[in-house]
This record gives structure tokens, C-alpha cells and sequence, in this order.
């Protein structure tokens, strides 16, 4: 069963305060007010020195269960929320995989799911070891791992805020998956694609605000139904940073204690792209909200090129 | 639920329907009047987010804070409802 082997997170020191990014992003100043009163968002991360090799090969330098098992990688998969990051022939993810001894790996991003991609790159990092491993556990604690990369620079309008929504912060993760492993075992998978809330065209904005927490807490319940457990069975909510007033709706909606989501990065970070759910789950760690055999739900939506809700129930 | 049922202050849920509709008709740039009975979604097309702006004018207008994380969307369809809701989930702010 597909497994977390170890998380690690890069979280960029430095705050900026919404207000200032009032003038480059062109922001009124009911927006601003609206950002930081009812969407909680009050400041985001950046770190300007930093490319975004810097920020993946910064969260990838915490793994420590990734030295000296680099043989064992055999896929790396880089979650984004944006389709291009970099001019061609600039790529990244290639020189994140030389930097950290990873070049016999396959490696790809995954992406057009916008940032709910991070869940569905942990789907398909643990279905390709499986078929890679049909005979099950080595018994040896050999078996091949999978790095999954996400986080990225906020470089452009379009990937510093989505408009009277969220703003983005920059931040990256970097998570070792696993084929059969004991830590963070996911039980259930759920996600449901809405081709006509597309963003560019704007045409079902409406429609689209109507039913994204109704179309969330919709893959959320079918991920439960499939790990055959109920919310009640749920010890916290890994979200994505989007903002408060949702998750504070998705709470009543769900009928599920706001204090067991872990919204603490929200007003501080901001939304990390597809590095949100490791970021919260660093953070549940942190905090101590996690104990063995707790069960986990993560969410995430995924809005831009058509939408995307993504739900993952694990076990720790 | 009328507002009297609920317990509100009347003279004060007054206020919060008379700046509603005020602020209602200046954002969906309407020269027709806003009334108690329209439904805001359906008839009015307010979006979620135009939603919150309305919240934020009412809370800057009648020094006000809005407990919106309480809003419940299937009681409060009509600009009636929704006054209702702020008269009763606000405090002076």
C-alpha cells in the first residue's frame, strides 16, 4: 500500500504583508481588506534570493531518508500548479535530480490538475511502484521510492494571486513515497474533474462558486466511503491554504470542528501551491496532532484550466 | 424565522436591511430598487465573493463585525434572510 516515507518542507523565512502587494498585483483596497479580514490571508511567503532549483533542492535537503537510498528512487514526479515554470531549455527538475545524485531516475511533472496536482502525483508515484512491485514487499525494506517535488516561485501575476480568492506563497516540499511502507499509509484516493469551470474563459464562475464546497466535501466524503471510514473517524484535515472563510464553510458544511483543520499556515504563508498539504502536514507533525494510527484526511482543489477536487485519507 | 421571532433588534435589523440595500444596488449597479424579498443568488446573480464585499461595506458602515463563518447558505437566500443572519451573528466592532 502506498506510503509516506518521509516529508520534508521548505518554508522561506521572510513575510510579506499583503498590503504591499497591493500596487504590483493592482489590488483595490476592498480587496485588500477582503483578503486580510475575511480570508484570513494577512502575509505570504517569499524568498527572493532564491530560484526555484533553490527552493526544491532546500526541501529535498531535509530528507533525510533519502541519503544513501538514492538507488532505490526510480521515479521523481514535480506537482505544479502552473504548466510552464521556466524558459526552455531551462529545466529544474532535471537539475534538481543531477544536484541530488537522482539522474537514472525517471523523471516528470505533473501538473494540468493545477494545485490539487500534489495528491494526484502521490496517486500516480504509488501505482507505478506497485506495478513495479507486483510480487509485494521484498521483506528487506529495499523496495523502490518515488520523490515527489512541489513548490514554486511566485513569478508572475497569474502565479501570485487568484483574483479575490487566495495569493500565493512560495515554499517547497519534498516527499519520499513508497510502495509498501508503515508511516503515512494511504487508504483512499478520491477526485472529480470539472472540465467547464474553467478560469480562462470565466463563463462558470458562478456556477463554480456555488458548488466548490459542495463538489469538495463531495470527493471528501467519497475518499471516507472508499477507506470505509466516516468523518468522525478523522483526526485532522490537512487543507489547502486557499483561505479561512472556505475552510471555516467547509466546516459547517461538513459538520466537522474548524479547530481540527490545520488552517495555521494560511495567514502567515499563504496558498503554497501544490506544497500546501506537506506543508500542513509538517505543521500537524509540529504540533503533535498526529499520533500512530491516527487516520488523516487531505484536500485540496485545483482551479484554473477547468477545476479539479482532490481527497486522500491516510493513516499515520 | 421572522427577525421578531429571532429576538433582533428590530429598529436595528432595520438598519442593516436599509444599508443592504443600499450597498446591494451600488455593487450589482443596479437603478432599480433592492428589496427584502429578492433572492440574492438567484435573482440578484451575487457571487460568493461579492458577498463578502457586501459583508465588509456593512461591517465598515455600521461598525459592525460579521461572524460570516456562521453563514449558512440555504437560510440566507433573500436580502431579508441575510439581514437577518447579520443582525443576529454581529457585534459592535
Amino acid at each position: 500500500m502506498t506510503a509516506l516515507e518521509a516529508v520534508s518542507v521548505y518554508m522561506p523565512p521572510l513575510r510579506i504583508p499583503i498590503e504591499s502587494l497591493a500596487g504590483p498585483l493592482g489590488l483595490t483596497d476592498t480587496q485588500v481588506k477582503l483578503f486580510r479580514r475575511f480570508h484570513g490571508l494577512r502575509e505570504v511567503s517569499r524568498d527572493p534570493e532564491a530560484s526555484l532549483y533553490d527552493l526544491l533542492m532546500k526541501a529535498a535537503a531535509g530528507l533525510d531518508a533519502l541519503r544513501g537510498q538514492e538507488h532505490r528512487v526510480r521515479y521523481v514526479l514535480y506537482a505544479r500548479t502552473m504548466p510552464v515554470v521556466a524558459p526552455y531549455p531551462v529545466n529544474p527538475l532535471h537539475e534538481v535530480c543531477h544536484a541530488l545524485g537522482l539522474d537514472h531516475a525517471l523523471a516528470f511533472t505533473v501538473t494540468h490538475q493545477s494545485c490539487a496536482s500534489g495528491l494526484l502525483a502521490i496517486d500516480i508515484a504509488g501505482r507505478l511502484l506497485a506495478a513495479d512491485t507486483a510480487d509485494g514487499p521484498d521483506g528487506q525494506g529495499s523496495g523502490p521510492l518515488a520523490l515527489v517535488l512541489a513548490g514554486e516561485k511566485a513569478f508572475t501575476r497569474e502565479a501570485q494571486m487568484f483574483t479575490d480568492t487566495t495569493v500565493f506563497g512560495e515554499g517547497a516540499s519534498a516527499c519520499l513515497v513508497s510502495a509498501f511502507g508503515a508511516h503515512d499509509r494511504l487508504l483512499a484516493y478520491a477526485s472529480n474533474v470539472r472540465g467547464e469551470f474553467d478560469s480562462a474563459t470565466g463563463e462558470n464562475d458562478a456556477q463554480m462558486q456555488r458548488e466548490y464546497r459542495p463538489s469538495l466535501a463531495e470527493v471528501m466524503r467519497q475518499a471516507l466511503d472508499e477507506a470505509g471510514l466516516t468523518l468522525d473517524d478523522i483526526r485532522v484535515v490537512l487543507p489547502h491554504n486557499v483561505n479561512l472563510v472556505t475552510w471555516q464553510r467547509m466546516c459547517r458544511l461538513l459538520d466537522f470542528p474548524v479547530d481540527r483543520v490545520v488552517l495555521d499556515n494560511v495567514p502567515t504563508s499563504g496558498h503554497v501551491f501544490c506544497a500546501d498539504v506537506f506543508v500542513n502536514y509538517q505543521t500537524a507533525r509540529e504540533r503533535g496532532l498526529l499520533q500512530p494510527g491516527d487516520r488523516y484526511l487531505a484536500a485540496a482543489v485545483g482551479a484554473g484550466g477547468g477545476a479539479t477536487f482532490a481527497a486522500m485519507v491516510f493513516e499515520h | 424565522m421572522t427577525a421578531q421571532e429571532a429576538g433582533l433588534d428590530p429598529e436595528f435589523r432595520q438598519r442593516v436591511v436599509d444599508t443592504m440595500t443600499a450597498v446591494l444596488a451600488r455593487l450589482l449597479d443596479r437603478t432599480e430598487p433592492v428589496t427584502e424579498d429578492m433572492r440574492l443568488m438567484e435573482e440578484l446573480d451575487l457571487s460568493s465573493t461579492m458577498g463578502l464585499e457586501l459583508m465588509l461595506e456593512l461591517e465598515d458602515q455600521l461598525e459592525i463585525l460579521v461572524d460570516v463563518e456562521l453563514m449558512d447558505p440555504d437560510q440566507t437566500k433573500t436580502v431579508g434572510d441575510m439581514a437577518t443572519f447579520v443582525a443576529d451573528h454581529s457585534r459592535p466592532g
